[in-house]
């Protein structure tokens, strides 16, 4: 090859040579070299210090995002290395091959991994923590209990009232405390309680009410205000009472207790803080088992009974939830987010005709004037 | 006449060794604009997945524009490899977070009756990653820079820079602060002498001492300004109080007595300057200790017999930062303006029910506004990115590749390739901590 060899490049031939600089990937040398097309076997012959590189025009890439225009950088497909810089731009024009992609990273391996990756995450969140949390609430001994329950009733307070970054206030009208505990003793002294409780009522609309960890049952002001009669809301007293006897909140704020704040602080910004607030919502909801709920129905009936209440209230409770919000799920009280609500009440009016049937008499669980007072409570 | 073809001159083309080979930067900011605006917008929309994408192409075009001896840098990372790197980050922490913790959470309730314990113990344990993370991130876009053809890379040696980072902090806090250019040294110097181009290690020269100078001009006021806050809250709590009054007759004790109490009273006077000139210094004298930090540790890095320099000029990025961040503000602040009357109107509405009056209408224009106020929310964080990169990045990049040179530069002719890092969990963990990394 001579130096006088006429040069193809672009769609008619070059006057001159192209020139351009090529790396061989072996060494760091910017080796000088010399480019012009084979137009009968379609590729780039790159002249380098007597040797020719051949390039298949169909194999040319363009390495993309390059911050200057004035020069192409191109790459040969399947070897990582090697590249030829030039300023030659009608070459491009010869290359049809030259936006595809090169990369060494093989798809279809990521997106396998990345699945991968997904499940475990899944595994964890949704069985490993679970299964944890459960195994280790049989050993958390009662102070630590009841330390973890407060923890969360204060994180609880402070997600639900982001707004004026200050706790939801607790509603502690002296007369209404005293009628809320005597309903608490009526029925406590029925229930033969692990643990004494501590019983609050949270100044918000929320027709609902929870148990925590360490004996914390709380109500929130919609849940009052809907209740018609004392026995009404001592029947969802009686039914909190039963999660605080089989340990469900533990199991449930231990499975949250290592998330949240952990996740706050990790992802900081307001992500962070959504982040929370869902886990929070989660507690609240409680969404135990049908069995847990199950169960505490069935603790709760029974301590109405010996409290001499009807246990029929409970049903009645429902049917107030069923009438107010309809048998669906998406509204805020945890009650009605099992499907299950009309077989519920239904337990209850069955259990309610069999002790009539056996004579049983009922006395009021609060007198008129403790139920006006309880009904005040957040005055 | 000869007619000289460049064919020719590249040929018989001889570096002179001696001349120190300077960089040229090429790209204009224009161009970087709309590149980063497009990407932000993607990855907005895509709720974040884009990032990985938009790092790999804006990193391709900052290093592409980078062009020591007029050859440009190359970044060949790939997006996909950085998303899968983030997932494995995400498993790992999932089970740091839920695992970990929920045993941490358990121990803490049951041995000290709170979470406090649980959160130190979880903080503590995630320091260490934090710098094991930094390392990792740094060999990850090391491995997957080039420069003529040739491969740089960062040997592994991650957990021994956690633990040496560890305990230069360490030094560096319990010495308030004294040791910290020292921190700053050895570690560089960590990293530097297990970085490589091709076969090629590289070595970082100097003593930590050389950057004690410029840290002392941060670090002086610094102290100084604790030392007075310490005395004025001092004197605010026991002496003001009992400036006596000048009734009695004048004793030589009593005179003295009310000098010192006129001393701390000027002092008080001057407490206003004071602060102000505090607060203009300290930032000058940071940018200060960064440009000469910079300059002194590029300039004692050796590769192969070839030096580096580095020369950034104090002024020059003090200006850039200025003009930059007051450019950015302004911008942002306008963007602040509907966030702020929807926040303003939504407080005034609750208060007066304004609501309700309004009707449907109302409401309309309500969702209106919270529409346009979230929006701006985006927008804020995507223009401030977007004027980062253009006003502050760019321009800082331009002027360091101004005066960096290559002395000796011919012994990088005969380096030689290094053998490819695979490094499947790319810059997972940075990502997932968010390590401050720079692009």
């Amino acid at each position: 090859m001579s130096d006088t060899m006429t040069i193809h490049v672009g769609p008619r031939p070059a006057a001159l040579g192209a020139l351009g600089t090529y790396f061989d990937g072996e060494t760091a040398e910017a080796q000088p070299a010399r480019l012009r097309i084979e137009e009968g076997q379609q590729v780039l012959v790159i002249e380098v210090r007597g040797q020719q590189k051949v390039w298949p025009l169909t194999d040319i890439r363009r390495v993309p995002d390059q911050a200057d225009r004035e020069q192409l950088v191109l790459a040969l497909a399947g070897d990582p290395v090697v590249r030829l810089v030039t300023d030659e731009h009608r070459l491009a024009q010869r290359c049809p091959n030259l936006s595809r992609r090169n990369s060494h990273v093989k798809r279809g391996r990521v997106l396998g991994w990345a699945m991968a990756a997904l499940a475990s995450v899944a595994l964890i969140v949704f069985v490993l923590v679970p299964r944890m949390a459960d195994q280790l609430a049989e050993y958390i001994p009662p102070e630590g209990e009841k330390a973890l329950g407060e923890t969360t009733l204060s994180q609880i307070r402070t997600a639900m009232n982001q707004a004026n970054l200050e706790p939801l206030p607790f509603c502690e009208n002296a007369e209404g405390v005293a009628a809320l505990k005597a309903m608490e003793t009526r029925l406590s002294d029925a229930a033969n309680l692990p643990v004494p409780l501590s019983v609050h009522v949270l100044d918000h609309p929320m027709v609902n009410a929870f148990a925590l960890p360490g004996g914390h049952i709380v109500f929130f002001k919609g849940l009052i205000d809907t209740a018609e009669t004392p026995e009404e809301l001592g029947a969802v007293f009686a039914h909190e009472m039963g999660h605080v006897v089989s340990r469900d909140p533990t199991r449930h704020a231990l499975r949250s207790a290592g998330s949240i704040g952990v996740l706050g602080l990790l992802f900081g910004d307001f992500a962070g803080g959504a982040v929370v607030l869902f886990l929070t919502e989660r507690l609240i909801e409680a969404q135990y088992s049908q069995a847990a709920e199950a169960n505490a129905d069935t603790f709760a009936m029974a301590t109405l009974e010996n409290a001499e209440v009807r246990p029929g209230a409970l049903g009645d409770m429902f049917q107030k939830f069923l009438d107010k919000y309809g048998d669906a799920e998406g509204t805020s009280a945890h009650f009605l987010s099992h499907p299950k609500l009309g077989d519920r009440i239904a337990n209850s009016s069955a259990r309610q005709a069999e002790v009539t049937a056996t004579g049983f008499t009922d006395t009021p669980l609060l007198t008129d004037q403790q139920w006006t007072a309880l009904k005040g409570i957040c005055r | 006449m000869q007619v000289i073809s460049p064919w020719d001159a590249a040929k018989s083309m001889t570096e002179a060794p001696d001349t120190p080979a300077e960089t040229e930067f090429s790209g204009r900011r224009g161009r970087l604009f709309w590149l980063a605006l497009k990407l932000g917008f993607l990855t907005v929309l895509t709720l974040g997945m884009y990032r990985f994408w938009m790092k790999t192409r804006l990193r391709r075009w900052y290093w592409s524009a980078f062009r020591p001896m007029g050859h440009p840098l190359e970044y060949v990372g790939d997006p996909w490899e950085k998303l899968l790197g983030f997932l494995i980050a995400v498993v790992f922490l999932a089970f740091y977070i839920g695992v970990v913790n929920l045993l941490l959470m358990f121990a803490s309730f049951s041995l000290f009756n709170g979470n406090v314990a649980a959160y130190v113990l979880s903080f503590i344990g995630v320091i260490p990653l934090w710098f094991y993370a930094s390392y990792r991130a740094r060999r990850y876009v090391l491995a997957r820079t080039r420069w003529r053809g040739i491969r740089f890379g960062l040997a592994p040696g991650a957990w021994g820079y956690a633990g040496r980072a560890l305990w230069h902090w360490f030094l560096a806090i319990v010495t308030l602060g004294i040791l910290w250019p020292r921190k700053a040294f050895y570690l560089e110097k960590y990293i530097t002498d297990r970085t490589y181009f091709g076969a090629e290690a590289m070595e970082q020269g100097g003593k930590w001492t050389g950057l004690l100078r410029p840290w002392l001009g941060v670090w002086l006021p610094l102290i100084a300004a604790i030392v007075c806050t310490a005395a004025v809250i001092y004197f605010e709590t026991n002496a003001i109080s009992s400036i006596p009054q000048l009734d009695g007759p004048l004793t030589p004790g009593a005179l003295e007595n009310d000098m010192v109490h006129r001393a701390e009273a000027s002092l008080f006077q001057m407490l206003p300057a004071l602060v102000v000139i505090y607060l203009i210094w300290q930032p000058l004298a940071l940018i200060n200790y960064n440009v000469k930090r910079l300059r002194y540790l590029t300039s004692n890095k050796h590769l192969a017999g070839a030096q580096l320099s580095l020369a950034p000029r104090f002024w020059r990025v003090t200006g850039i930062y200025f003009w930059g961040y007051t450019l950015a503000s302004l911008v942002a602040m306008i963007l602040l303006v509907p966030i702020a009357i929807v926040a303003i109107a939504t407080a005034v509405g609750l208060g007066a029910e304004i609501g309700l009056e309004l009707g449907a209408m109302g409401h309309l224009s309500q969702v209106a506004m919270t529409a346009i106020a979230i929006g701006s929310y985006f927008l804020l964080f995507l223009m401030w990115s977007v004027l980062m990169h253009a006003f502050i990045r760019f321009p800082l990049m331009r002027h360091y590749a101004e005066s960096f040179q290559i002395a000796n530069p011919t012994v990088l002719n005969a380096i030689t390739q290094r053998p490819r890092d695979e490094f499947g969990e790319a810059e997972g963990f940075a990502e997932a901590l968010d390590v401050g990394a720079a692009i």
